[in-house]
């Protein structure tokens, strides 16, 4: 079994929080973690337990599948 | 007064505070149980003292002769133990003294909920929290436990022993220091962590147990060559050896081993926050 760092996982959860209008402390409250925690997610540099993906997705209006990815995600054009 | 007597005394204080005051006034709280127990114990020493004040120490417990106030003290222990016992057990207190004494989470949880809640969300500190300031913590502290422990082990002198008192203040303020830099998760009891803190905690207590290990083999591998040097070149008889210890060499081998297995999941947590931090810039 290799440790987690060696296998990133991207993820998509400031974008989507942002698209909420969400702080990370409101998302930090929602989905029981501290404030903290949610910034070493969305920089990657920690990996959630499968329930709390599913509430972050669940928190997010999203797919867990739509939030993380093995691989990177296509960055999306703005039309501003 | 007699023994009998202040064995009365004790059972009265007892069944009062057993039976009338800890149902009314504590319930189920045992932090005010605690403090009633103590205040109650208190009374029943100054309602002895006028009797007994300055009496011989032949007050026979057992077969060992006590001061009044000693003989009093462990009497009042050893009678409240079956009350305190029972009253315990109706109430269903274990999980909460376990809760009071930090046993519910092991010996590692000393700090309590609310002061690691407090942490988290602390500011005031967060001059500690730089990744400058994480590494000065790491590395002083280390200092200050090697350059404390060869000095104290090679001057040995006991002349010395004066400077254990600023070696044992010096760690005593790097600990403090490094706790709060840390923001108290290496102590902390489960219910204060959030997921990542508690793995983050159990990761660095394996790598604190690795290197206390390292530590700890240094020093009986030390003993060991100590044991083979002596049979080799000093006459030894291969099966008792002596070393002499100075009250500064003990110090030294104590705050060693004390001060890493309380210092270093702190002082490996925050190398890796500080490495993290680098990461980031």
């Amino acid at each position: 079994m290799s440790r987690q760092p060696e296998e990133p996982i991207f993820n998509r959860i400031e974008e989507s929080r942002l698209g909420k209008g969400l702080s990370r402390q409101q998302l930090a409250d929602a989905v029981g973690v501290h404030y903290q925690t949610v910034g070493y997610l969305e920089r990657g540099e920690y990996n959630p337990s499968l329930s709390l993906a599913l509430k972050i997705a669940q928190e997010l209006g999203a797919e867990v599948s739509d939030l993380f990815s093995l691989t990177p995600f296509r960055k999306v054009k703005s039309n501003g | 007064m007699s023994e009998l007597s202040i064995v009365l005394v004790n059972l009265v204080a007892i069944a009062t505070a057993y039976f009338f005051i800890y149902p009314k006034y504590a319930g189920d709280d045992v932090r005010r149980l605690a403090w009633l127990d103590t205040a109650v114990g208190a009374t029943v020493l100054v309602v002895l003292a006028p009797f007994n004040w300055n009496t011989p120490n032949d007050y026979t417990l057992f077969v060992v002769d006590l001061n009044w106030w000693m003989f009093a003290f462990i009497t009042y222990f050893l009678l409240e133990l079956p009350l305190f016992y029972f009253y315990s057990k109706a109430r269903g207190l274990g999980s909460a003294y376990r809760e009071m004494w930090g046993l519910n989470s092991g010996f590692t949880a000393m700090a309590s909920e609310k002061s690691v809640k407090k942490q988290l969300s602390d500011t005031k500190w967060d001059g500690l929290r730089t990744r400058g300031a994480l590494r000065f913590l790491v590395l002083g502290s280390n200092l200050t436990v090697i350059l404390g422990t060869t000095f104290l082990v090679f001057v040995g002198d006991n002349k010395w022993a004066g400077l254990i008192m600023l070696y044992i203040l010096i760690l005593m303020i790097f600990w403090a220091l490094l706790r709060r830099a840390v923001r108290l998760i290496t102590e902390a009891p489960d219910d204060a962590l959030d997921e990542r803190m508690i793995q983050e905690r159990n990761s660095v207590y394996y790598r604190a147990y690795q290197y206390l290990f390292g530590v700890s083999s240094v020093l009986v591998a030390a003993l060991l060559g100590y044991s083979v040097a002596t049979d080799l070149f000093d006459d030894g008889d291969g099966f008792n050896y002596e070393i002499n210890l100075t009250w500064p060499q003990i110090n030294a081998i104590f705050w060693l081993i004390f001060g890493y297995a309380y210092m270093l999941p702190s002082m490996i947590m925050a190398w890796r926050e500080a490495n993290r931090l680098e990461k980031s810039l």
